[in-house]
């Protein structure tokens, strides 16, 4: 057990050594790797921040239906006793022309809107208010059997602007799982081919000691602990440059919300998006360095 | 304690390097290692220490044949052995002291034993004070005796040495084998190859002359 801790101290110090060897290129290379975590991260915060408001907002699923101004006005009461028993609805209710008529009038502070008509232009309307719970595509389907219903002039779905955000939210996931899954290759093979390069510039030493009876496992060990200290260090960056992002935009973004009347900020990455972020690049990292491990010292003997 | 039983060492591309040798190398022994350029004496030496595989016969260490060891074993049997190659393999990217302790870190040994082991391998070869020195900067001599501490450091039973003297002249190659018969008389086993047989008749040891892979009287 000493004896293990002994070679892997040797072998992090020589990493560590390796490290301060080539400040410049092992820089540039953690700075290449902070940026690929930092693409999907700060997608990753965009869209939670977003999310977690999304699903605050009262929003409450409504459809209003207006029905055909000539429309018996049984089949409106009986459509109406219809929707009533509906079990997706939290409620229905009935919004006779006239009530439809005083309401605009209180609304606009005019009492005489209908001066130079004829008669109420208005039509019967039924406003239904959906359950939370109700999925979207549940109301889409009732409001078009609503709009076909032959005494229907319209129906319209009050809650398509949230809806909007939903696809858009569901797409900015899709395209993040994308990016990771692109970066996430790239890393890999960023890694793979420093490792590379590294085994290459190296070549003398890693000859000698296993002429000399060095093991795989001792030959390979500082390789999979420069990939590990790089995964790390350019996981650390990726939240730092996320970070240093959110906490430079977040006023404009506050001023933005604002004007449009609400409370919004993007979120910081916390411990727990560190730590995936973290977690990830090393893992990637180390399958770069063990794959070109793999590939490039198996020719010595 | 080195046995090789109807050697064969044919390279890539059909040439035969060695041919069908039996011999025994006694524990403790000093054997010369004798021939011209190209006779085999480099084969001969990376068949013993498993750097090369044998196409027929069986190379035994201790009993043990070196060419079915597993690629996890092979190195431990290495270490045995104290190697000085031919093209030296000096690692010009660190100083003398870090060239010298390389077999110690391979071992995982370390600390204040390890220094004081370097620095007495480093004294035996009369390279004290050159411990940080880069060893682009040492003469063809002192390269070689730093290849010798090398070999040394971890106190090998087994030393093979590929053409220590080549390139040196007479009173630096006579330096060299003077150090090694002092080896000798510690009891370590030596395997010395050159091609420059009239050094080591002054020493009137057990000489084996190679010719095209094979044994002349
Ligand atoms: N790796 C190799 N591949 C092919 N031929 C080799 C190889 N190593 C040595 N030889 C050939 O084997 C013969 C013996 O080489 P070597 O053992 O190095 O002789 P020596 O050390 O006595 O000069 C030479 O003809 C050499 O060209
Ligand atoms: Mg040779």
């Amino acid at each position: 057990m000493k004896h293990w801790l002994r070679l892997h101290g040797l072998a992090i110090a020589r990493t560590i050594k390796a490290l301060l060897r080539h400040p410049f290129s092992n820089g540039m290379n953690l700075l290449v790797i902070g940026i690929a975590g930092a693409f999907p991260l700060a997608l990753y915060m965009v869209i939670s921040s977003v999310a977690g408001v999304a699903q605050k907002l009262p929003v409450e699923p409504q459809i209003s239906v207006f029905l055909k101004t000539d429309a018996p006005a049984e089949a409106g009461q009986s459509l109406y006793k219809q929707l009533q028993g509906h079990t997706e609805l939290q409620q229905v209710r009935f919004v006779p022309r006239d009530q439809a008529l005083k309401d605009m009038q209180s609304a606009v502070g005019v009492d005489d809107l209908l001066a130079g008509l004829d008669n109420n232009p208005l039509p019967d309307a039924i406003v239904l208010k959906a359950k939370l719970s109700t999925p979207a595509l549940q109301l889409e389907r009732l409001q078009k059997e609503l709009a076909a219903n032959p005494i229907v002039d319209s129906a319209q779905l009050d809650s398509a602007w949230a809806q909007r955000l939903q696809h858009l939210l569901s797409l900015g996931q899709t395209l993040l799982q994308a990016v990771v899954v692109l970066l996430a290759v790239a890393l890999v093979l960023l890694t793979g081919n420093a490792i590379r390069m590294q085994i290459l510039t190296r070549h003398d030493e890693i000859e000698v000691a296993k002429l000399i009876g060095a093991t795989d496992a001792f030959i390979r060990r500082p390789f999979f602990y420069f990939a590990l200290s790089q995964g790390l260090l350019g996981g650390l960056i990726a939240c730092g440059i996320v970070a240093g992002g959110i906490y430079w935009l977040n006023p404009a973004v506050a001023d933005l919300a604002h004007a449009y009347g609400q409370q919004f900020t993007l979120q910081l990455p916390g411990p727990l998006e560190a730590g995936v972020v973290c977690g990830v690049t090393l893992l990637l990292c180390s399958s770069g360095a063990w794959l070109a491990v793999r590939k490039h010292l198996r020719k010595f003997h | 304690m080195i046995q090789f039983q109807q050697v064969t060492k044919r390279y890539p591309g059909g040439f035969e390097a060695v041919k069908n040798l039996s011999f025994e190398i006694q524990s403790g022994e000093l054997l010369f290692l004798a021939g011209h350029s190209g006779a085999g004496k480099s084969t001969l030496l990376k068949l013993i220490a498993g750097i090369e595989k044998p196409t027929a016969g069986a190379v035994l260490v201790n009993g043990q044949n070196v060419a079915r060891l597993s690629r996890t074993s092979l190195p431990y049997v290495r270490r045995h052995f104290g190697l000085i190659f031919q093209d030296h393999k000096i690692l010009f990217d660190r100083n003398v002291y870090e060239n010298v302790k390389l077999p110690l870190d391979i071992t995982g040994f370390n600390g204040m034993e390890a220094k004081r082991r370097v620095l007495a391998a480093l004294d035996k070869v009369g390279l004290s004070g050159k411990e940080k020195l880069n060893p682009i900067s040492l003469s063809g001599g002192e390269q070689q005796r730093l290849c010798i501490a090398r070999a040394v450091v971890h106190r090998p039973a087994i030393l093979l040495a590929d053409e220590p003297t080549a390139n040196l002249d007479r009173d630096n190659a006579h330096d060299i084998l003077e150090l090694f018969k002092s080896f000798h008389q510690v009891g370590v086993t030596l395997v010395i190859s050159a091609h420059d047989e009239t050094l080591m008749a002054d020493y009137g040891r057990r000489i084996l002359r190679l010719k095209n892979g094979q044994f002349t009287a």
